[in-house]
């Protein structure tokens, strides 16, 4: 059994997830096929620095920042991010297209590298723990909480930064749009779930955990996480059996299932198929109308989890696919896959 | 806890398609960087030195015997330095699609070398997206995972220069903690518009070879190549070669500017002590320090001072960025290819280029090839970002 214990999360979202007045309740409409992050003011950045960092800095920090303000720092930050600086590394490719390689800056260089995240959130904090970015795609969330759970074998005792970012840039909506992974016919999130079409919505985020072994003053624990790549439903179908059988009591069902179903026809028998695995006991939601596809929305999913184990937020409407028994959500699984190939659960649960 | 040992290593880079092609070229003092290579589009291809891999992607693509679309050069280079690190170590196919069976790979350039590709693509060219799909830093590793099956932990790294070390801590980690048996870790970069043009900007690309640790030094040439190595447990290497025991690890960050280090090298005198501790040595084991050294005017004065101030005496010392040019993603693990050959054949290669001290520091690396005896190499780098990580590598 994993000892990951989560303290506090926050979450720069497309929806009012962020600050005092933390409403899912209402959903906010995507925009041109768009979920785009409600971006607070950032008091604690001075002009300068908040005009050079990349969208995914300036969300990834300051989503940050509110976890930090205890006196003690953790003792590592680990973000997960496939390709966040995207925007700034376009925009450096266009420099150096366009001025024929002459007379480049290099701020969007600088920038544009995914580390960037974590390595301003050390510095803003001053910070020389332990820093690592996991690129890994559809799995760097899962992998950054792998090494936090390896971390916290290795040094019982200690806090981490855990965190999943990533960001909407031209050319990666432009790229991935070219690749078939987001649709072109116009689409509004709220029917998303409707369409039959291949491809979803662009969203991005950044959700960050305070973790650690203890479970004192824990709002949630993440019980399990599993990775699994195969494009195979049957495979995933089997190996998300496996890992209920494995983490929960015999007989015992999730009280969520938690899926990233996003609308795209070609991963949807992934998520049938597993909401196929639980009966009328288990209420099945999702959450990719919120937050829109992007290869980090685990992290996304484990901030709403942490939410609903511990009371915080209750289930909005929208959400709702399939309403269950259960009268409140102790256990929850999430699933999620991103472009088909790669897989994840992750078993959520009251800490007790 | 089982030891954890080298069993394969596999290399790739401006002095040889090979670890004995590199090893030749070390011994010899041989450097691969040459100006006028050619192999990838820059005004500044002929102009700068380079430490190219001479080799054209389609000729690679050939011998690799890769035909399917959409595998850029960066994966073509971690897939050459693979299949030499997993024949090398013996793996079995069986072995390799097994659950205990992890890769983990670093690069920072990814499937951004293709630079005028991705350009077309984001300005409205829909006809040639045979590379839309491997875009980012994950493509090369799922590419090496698609080809030969792997179902175990994949993951890929990046903290800029220092992110092929950060491969090598993490796959011993997954080992140390049950997630794996064994691992496939390293890292690949190749050369590209991108990079060239970033490090220019900043101005520290110098227009000569690199001369790491000089007084006059210019600044560092970029390169290009991969490595992997094979890491077990000692238990499992029975009746193997084992080059060498992976003893210790540290990861800091200097938390000081996005892409210069500190004056006084927090970060890379935190990551050396922390791969000590980790090991349980004390600094006087170190027998050799294959340094980050890339020449520019700050990694070697800072990196200097912080060695300096960990080490009462400092031990030998050499960069070998003058053979390879700097390979960014794939630095930490073509010198951990490096360090562990100083073990394997204990001796130790020189540092290229190097005529005067930095004033005020004094220090000269190893000018020579040379018998030595080895037992503990530390291997640094840091990256920007301030992400500094340093590992130590024993004899057996």
């Amino acid at each position: 059994m994993m000892k990951l214990y989560i303290y506090k999360t926050t979450c720069i979202s497309p929806q009012q997830t962020f600050g005092e007045n933390i409403d899912i309740e209402t959903l906010r409409p995507s925009v041109d096929n768009k979920l785009y992050a409600i971006e607070p003011a950032y008091p604690q950045f001075k002009g300068n620095a908040l005009r050079r960092m990349s969208k995914s800095t300036r969300i990834g920090s300051g989503a940050a920042l509110p976890l930090l303000a205890d006196a003690v720092q953790p003792n590592g930050i680990i973000i997960g991010t496939q390709v966040s600086g995207m925007e700034e590394n376009g925009k450096f490719l266009n420099q150096i297209i366009e001025y024929n390689e002459d007379m480049l800056t290099p701020g969007s260089f600088v920038q544009g590298t995914p580390n960037t995240i974590s390595s301003q959130i050390a510095l803003i904090s001053n910070n020389k723990n332990y820093n690592l970015t996991h690129v890994h795609r559809g799995l760097a969330f899962e992998n950054a909480v792998i090494d936090a759970a390896m971390l916290l074998n290795e040094n019982p005792d200690s806090r981490y930064l855990l965190g999943g970012v990533d960001e909407i840039s031209f050319n990666n909506y432009t790229l991935d749009t070219l690749a078939g992974w987001f649709k072109k016919e116009d689409c509004l999130n709220s029917d998303m779930y409707r369409s039959t079409t291949d491809g979803s919505l662009s969203g991005e985020a950044a959700a960050m955990f305070m973790v650690g072994n203890d479970k004192q003053n824990a709002i949630a624990q993440l019980k399990a996480i599993t990775t699994i790549h195969s494009a195979d439903v049957d495979v995933i179908k089997a190996r998300i059996k496996r890992f209920i059988e494995e983490n929960l009591a015999e007989g015992e069902q999730p009280d969520l299932l938690l899926t990233g179903e996003n609308g795209d026809k070609r991963s949807l028998p992934f998520y049938t198929s597993c909401d196929s695995l639980f009966d009328k006991h288990t209420t099945i939601a999702r959450f990719k109308h919120m937050c829109g596809e992007y290869p980090t929305a685990s992290s996304f999913a484990l901030w709403l989890a942490c939410n609903f184990v511990s009371g915080v937020l209750t289930m909005p409407q929208h959400m709702i696919k399939r309403k269950g028994e259960a009268s409140s959500f102790k256990n929850i699984l999430i699933y999620n896959t991103h472009k088909v190939g790669q897989h994840s659960c992750m078993l959520v649960r009251l800490p007790k | 806890m089982d030891r954890i040992v080298v069993t394969g290593i596999g290399v790739i880079s401006a002095i040889g398609h090979s670890v004995a092609e590199n090893h030749a070229a070390l011994v010899l003092g041989k450097t691969g960087i040459i100006k006028g290579g050619g192999n990838f589009p820059s005004r500044y291809s002929g102009l700068l030195p380079f430490g190219e891999v001479l080799t054209g992607t389609e000729e690679l693509k050939e011998k690799l015997g890769v035909t399917e679309p959409g595998v850029t050069r960066t994966s073509l280079l971690a897939l050459h330095a693979f299949n030499e690190a997993i024949a090398d170590a013996r793996l079995t196919p069986n072995q390799l699609t097994a659950t205990d069976t992890a890769l983990v790979g670093a690069t920072t350039v990814g499937g951004m070398c293709l630079t005028d590709e991705l350009y077309a693509n984001t300005h409205g060219d829909t006809e040639h997206i045979e590379y839309v799909k491997s875009y980012d830093y994950a493509s090369v590793n799922l590419h090496i995972q698609t080809r030969y099956g792997i179902t175990g932990v994949v993951n890929t790294l990046n903290t800029a220069c220092s992110s092929s070390a950060n491969a090598i801590m993490y796959g011993c980690r997954l080992i140390k903690n049950g997630l794996a048996n064994r691992v496939i870790v390293g890292g690949a970069d190749s050369l590209a518009k991108f990079t060239v043009n970033g490090f220019n900007a900043l101005r520290i690309l110098s227009d000569e070879a690199c001369a790491p640790f000089d007084q006059n030094r210019k600044g560092l040439n970029l390169g290009e190549g991969a490595a992997f190595l094979v890491l077990e447990k000692q238990a499992d290497a029975a009746g193997k070669k084992i080059y060498a025991v992976v003893s210790g690890y540290g990861n800091a960050n200097d938390a000081y500017h996005p892409s210069s280090l500190s004056p006084e090298g927090d970060g890379p005198y935190l990551a050396m002590k922390y791969a000590l501790d980790n090991a349980c040595l004390s600094p006087t084991a170190i027998d050799f320090i294959n340094a980050h050294g890339t020449g520019t005017e700050n990694n070697d004065e800072v990196e200097s001072r912080a060695m300096l101030c960990l080490f009462d005496t400092l031990p030998d010392f050499a960069s070998t960025k003058g053979f390879t040019g700097h390979t960014l993603g794939a630095a930490s693990a073509i010198e951990a290819v490096y360090s562990v050959l100083n073990i394997d054949r204990q001796e130790l290669y020189p540092n290229l280029n190097f005529n005067v001290p930095i004033t005020d520091i004094g220090l000269e690396p190893v000018l020579l090839n040379r018998a030595a005896t080895i037992t503990h190499v530390m291997s640094n780098s840091f990256g920007f970002g301030g992400n500094c990580t340093s590992l130590i590598f024993s004899k057996a």
